[in-house]
């Protein structure tokens, strides 16, 4: 009950914020690079999958590179704003278990993520629909695949809970961008190098670009999902415990 | 009478810093608490404990006659509490940064306007708060904890940084709570001279300890009779003062204040000094105000601490 009435307080707070702004304009970024890519492209080679393409390569990127920085930017935004002036003190004087708080936390922050990824889902429908217009070769492209696009956009989703527990956690921790914002570039920057090794299997970074791997898939997801609610937890309890100083 | 605060050997350290000491507070429900102390003393961190945001390192907090810890949910209903400055959000309005509290407390929709009535801030409830002025910020931090209609509220400086007219205006907010509500005000500041207007009962904190709780009256009561003397050598007048049996203070502004209660020993004084060729300028007995009290009361203590 506490958890419904934290996250109608959340929904609020949102209202007019940057964190509800960006989830909007990245998805954006994507498709546009994705629509110039269909539109330019000279010859299309004789096996090229219209659908196939844009859906995989979309959402790659945005599973390996725009989606975990959009997590940290998304997490440092939603918290900056307790952190901004001083709220802890008063909200956790409420009587409201701080557990409630915390995970109305990870929930917005899930669903933000959900809302962005599934834009960019829809972008990808879009442009591919542009391109059947503009390149008269890719009109036989057939119907677009909803069904395999919603789907890799879910899993990619689920399996980024885990970055969203460990963003929560750390913006939680530390106001201001520097510690957060590090965090993001940090475990995207050595996903590079994991990515070839074995250890890319378990990589948080990694989880959401291992949906598409044969071999990775599963683990992916289990990893993600079960992973990110067992590090809310973890999370939850560190935090809850501390002293509130600010 | 029930007591609504009762801390029992509470303490709580920073590094080796103890910042409160053994404090044993009592409030029971009536008017307003003053809880004075000078900068540093403790009274925030005293504060945070009551509330539950910090954990105290030895000792308890009852709140209603509940330990808070344990019940703290449940206490905080009845409680409503501003500590320092007031935690708003400045991207929402006046209204919607009620609205967030009131969503939290899952309280009823109407009690948003009678909070914003309270504090007069109807005609401004829909500007953005990045818009208010201090005043206006210091005001709604008191909406937010008056929203629920608490039995207790807990106030640390709430008129921080506030321009006199806002020190006043604030003052005469706090004073018709305990009457128009029914609420219990536990108020904290470093200065007695605000407080000593609308407060009942006193407790006063210095480097984390309790030197004084009581009724304001009580406190009255130590006010004595003192004689106020400018003099230019200041260390000979003390010296020759002692020697022959006064009790010697600095007052304020390089004044003595000399532990002499009629108009003979004023006399005689001014007559002692003057034979030691010490120039006075001048001499008058007076009442010290309670703000004289509090320095002496807590000057004596870090005096006493540094000869121990
Ligand atoms: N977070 C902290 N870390 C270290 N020391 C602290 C912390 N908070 C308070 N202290 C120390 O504890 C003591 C009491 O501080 P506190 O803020 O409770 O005083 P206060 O009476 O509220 O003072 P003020 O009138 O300035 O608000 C001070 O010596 C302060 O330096
Ligand atoms: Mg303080």
């Amino acid at each position: 009950m506490s958890l419904l009435r934290a996250l109608h307080a959340e929904l609020l707070k949102l209202k007019r914020t940057l964190a509800f702004r960006v989830i909007f304009v990245l998805p954006f970024l994507v498709a546009t690079l994705q629509f110039f890519i269909a539109w330019r492209t000279k010859r299309f080679a004789s096996d090229f999958n219209l659908w196939e393409t844009l859906q995989t390569s979309s959402l790659q990127i945005w599973a390996v590179f725009m989606m975990p920085l959009l997590i940290a930017l998304v997490t440092a935004l939603l918290n900056g704003i307790e952190h901004s002036d001083r709220q802890w003190k008063h909200i956790f004087a409420l009587p409201v278990p701080r557990y409630s708080i915390y995970f109305a936390k990870v929930i917005v922050a899930q669903g933000l993520i959900f809302i962005s990824t599934f834009i960019l889902a829809a972008l990808i429908v879009v442009v591919g629909f542009a391109a059947m217009y503009l390149r008269p070769e890719l009109a036989n492209s057939g119907p677009a695949p909803y069904g395999a696009i919603a789907k890799s956009a879910s899993l990619v989703w689920l399996a980024s809970w885990l970055i969203i527990a460990i963003h929560t956690w750390v913006s939680m921790r530390w106001a201001g961008f520097p510690i957060p914002l590090g965090t993001g570039i940090a475990g995207t920057f050595f996903a590079l190098f994991a990515a070839s090794a074995a250890v890319g299997k378990y990589y948080p970074w990694l989880l959401p670009m291992n949906i598409f791997l044969e071999g990775r898939a599963t683990t992916a997801i289990v990893l993600g999902v079960a992973g990110g609610i067992i590090a809310a937890v973890v999370g939850c309890w560190e935090f809850v415990r501390r002293d509130v100083l600010i | 009478m029930e007591s609504l605060i009762e801390t029992r050997g509470l303490t709580r350290r920073f590094g080796a810093r103890i910042a409160v000491d053994d404090l044993n507070l009592s409030v029971s429900a009536a008017g307003v608490y003053g809880f004075l102390g000078p900068n540093g003393a403790g009274k925030t961190t005293a504060i945070r404990m009551l509330l539950g945001l910090i954990r105290p390192h030895a000792g308890e907090v009852r709140l209603f006659g509940l330990p808070v810890a344990g019940n703290r949910a449940s206490l905080m209903r009845r409680v409503g509490a501003l500590v320092e400055s007031p935690s708003l959000y400045p991207h929402l309005t006046g209204r919607e940064n009620l609205e967030v509290t009131r969503r939290l407390l899952g309280a009823h929709r109407n009690l948003i306007d009678g909070a914003l009535d309270t504090v007069k801030l109807t005609k401004d409830a829909d500007r953005r708060v990045r818009e208010y002025s201090l005043g206006m910020r210091q005001r709604l931090g008191l909406a937010l904890a008056l929203l629920n209609k608490p039995e207790l509220l807990i106030l640390d400086e709430p008129t921080n940084g506030l321009d006199p007219a806002g020190i006043h205006e604030m003052r005469d907010l706090i004073r018709r709570l305990p009457e128009e509500f029914g609420v219990t005000v536990f108020l904290s500041s470093h200065l007695l001279s605000e407080v000593e207007q609308i407060a009942s009962h006193i407790g006063i904190i210095h480097e984390g300890e309790l030197l004084f709780q009581g009724p304001l009256s009580e406190l009255q009561t130590k006010q004595q009779t003192q004689l106020i003397v400018g003099v230019k050598q200041i260390d000979s007048a003390i010296d020759c003062l002692t020697k022959a049996g006064w009790n010697v203070h600095h007052s304020v502004d390089g004044m003595l204040s000399v532990g002499a209660k009629t108009s003979d020993d004023a006399i005689r004084i001014n007559n002692l000094l003057v034979e030691h060729r010490l120039e006075v300028f001048h001499i008058a007995l007076a009442q010290p105000s309670l703000e004289d009290i509090f320095l002496t009361l807590t000057t004596n203590q870090s005096a006493g601490r540094r000869a121990a």
